[in-house]
């Protein structure tokens, strides 16, 4: 699913590249933790799979795309099979729940009764039933990152980015949605998700990419946080 | 993409950004509407050109002592002019105008004027021969060989006045049009700044619209109608204000000098014709520069 060969990227503005010959392979289906301290590299992967970025040298593969090579006019073709979620949860404040998740479908072109079908189905699989019509601040931060969740998966990615998703929640309502991420990864969504929250890693069992400085320094199938963290 | 949505989100971006909005439509209404006024001006010459056609003559007047003695040119001096014009290689075609045809002519140009008839008499007005040269061009070799003859006043040369006329006309045009490209230039860089302030106050919109995979297209399309629908209104207003100028400008001020014929009447027809190249114009003006700032500046 994402192939990354000998991957360095460097800014203009920093001597110290943020990603130093990085090789990764991440397989269709998989759970993967990226993580690794503040500036170590992990937005810095994050944007290039998106393709906000193109890396400074080395090769990227996303779902079978040679992201290097793809043209401007095809990225967001490419972002359609991607699924994206942040720490800020990122809501339209003036629109309510089920309007932000047809929000992802309506700007793709997606007709209205197509949109009014999926949009109540990926509502209750995320467990917001009922909360269609509130407005994301009468929500929780739990809730509000539920509808970010649901506003990634409607268009059914291929694969589902998390930035730090659990970043401001507490942590019974983190639990909650790396469970939600967890059914999500069932379905056949591979989910990489970049994370500094080491109880969640420790009791997940997943594959633990780790970077430091830019070098990825560790990579297990069924990894921990680290010790001492 | 739906249009009533997108058509939503255009006035809610145009109501927004309110006091910007104005600034640019104002900026562009008075740049078009100069832009317009120079156009008009530039019909109105080539209109006038046309009245005169090739009426452009030559007058020889008399002086008015031989003008009141020798009414009907019978008289050695008169009829010594008007064998040399006959001789003259140059001339097409001269006829002598006297004085009462030269009054009751007067009288016809200003008769809406009262004021213009009480000032001038019958002997006020000099005789006087029309001269239709060949070639125009050549009006200084008549100049030369009538200037001082015998009875003659002064040898006066249509063109020249007609010269300096075009002249001012076309000045007045090149003065709109430098303004008015001016001005443009700061609509120009009003729109830009217009479509900034709104692509950032929309930032969060945009950055979901890119993450999730919407074509440049759909991200950019509202700013750009945004723009457009301003500039649209801004052009409308210019014509509004071409309207308002000819109808207590022009006619009013001018309206004695067209009746008497130097000035080619500004017609109805004439603001119609400019009309569809304003809306063009602002329409072209907002999308053209909406479009590279949305290239140069907004992230997609």
């Amino acid at each position: 699913m994402i192939h990354l060969s000998h991957v360095s990227k460097s800014y203009k503005t920093s001597t110290r590249p943020a990603l130093e010959d990085v090789t990764i392979d991440v397989e269709k289906g998989e759970f993967a933790f990226l993580i690794g301290p503040s500036g170590s590299g992990k937005s810095t992967f994050l944007r290039l799979v998106l393709r906000e970025d193109l890396p400074t040298s080395g090769a990227i593969q996303v779902a079978g795309k040679d992201l290097v090579k793809l043209r401007r006019s095809k990225v967001p073709s490419h972002r359609r099979r991607l699924g994206c979620v942040f720490q800020d949860f990122r809501l339209l404040t003036n629109k309510t729940v089920e309007q932000n998740v047809g929000f992802a479908l309506e700007v793709i072109g997606r007709p209205r009764a197509a949109i009014k079908k999926i949009v109540p189905e990926v509502l209750e699989l995320v467990g917001l039933e009922g909360k269609s019509r509130r407005l994301p601040h009468e929500l929780s931060g739990g809730e509000q990152q539920r509808v970010a969740i649901a506003r990634a998966f409607v268009n059914r990615p291929l694969l589902l980015l998390a930035d730090e998703p659990t970043g401001n929640l507490d942590p019974d309502t983190s639990a909650d949605i790396m469970l939600l991420l967890e059914r999500i990864n069932r379905t056949g969504t591979t989910v990489l998700m970049a994370t500094h929250d080491n109880n969640i890693v420790d009791s997940m069992r997943r594959r633990v990419i780790e970077l430091q400085l830019g070098r990825v320094v560790r990579d297990e199938s069924r990894g921990v946080y680290g010790v001492g963290r | 993409m739906r249009a009533g949505y997108v058509f939503s989100e255009v006035l809610t971006g145009l109501r927004r950004n309110i006091t910007m909005t104005i600034a640019m439509i104002l900026t562009t209404a008075i740049s078009l509407g100069l832009l317009g006024g120079g156009l008009i001006v530039a019909r109105l010459t080539q209109a006038t050109q046309v009245l005169y056609g090739d009426k452009v003559e030559v007058i020889i007047y008399l002086t008015t002592d031989q003008s009141t003695k020798d009414p009907d040119c019978r008289a050695a001096v008169c009829q010594a002019i008007q064998t040399a014009l006959k001789k003259n290689a140059e001339v097409e075609l001269s006829t002598y105008q006297t004085q009462a045809d030269a009054f009751a002519q007067y009288k016809e140009r200003f008769a809406g004027q009262p004021e213009m008839l009480a000032i001038v008499q019958q002997d006020a007005l000099p005789a006087s021969f029309h001269v239709k040269l060949q070639d125009p061009q050549r009006f200084k070799v008549i100049a030369q060989e009538f200037t001082g003859l015998p009875g003659v006043d002064q040898v006066n040369d249509q063109s020249d006045f007609l010269n300096r006329l075009f002249g001012l006309l076309n000045s007045v045009r090149n003065i709109a049009i430098i303004v008015a490209l001016i001005q443009a230039f700061a609509a120009l860089l009003l729109i830009s700044n217009m479509v900034q302030i709104a692509a950032y106050t929309r930032r969060t919109e945009t950055s979901i619209m890119r993450l999730v995979g919407a074509s440049r297209w759909r991200t950019q399309l509202p700013f750009m109608i945004e723009a457009v629908v301003a500039g649209v209104i801004g052009a409308v207003l210019s014509i509004g204000l071409l309207v308002v100028a000819k109808v207590t400008f022009v006619d009013k001020l001018l309206g004695s000098v067209i009746n008497s014929g130097v000035l080619a009447p500004l017609s109805s027809a004439d603001l119609v014709a400019v009309a569809p190249w304003l809306l063009i114009a602002g329409a072209g003006l907002a999308s053209v520069s909406a479009y590279v700032t949305l290239r140069l500046y907004v992230r997609i």
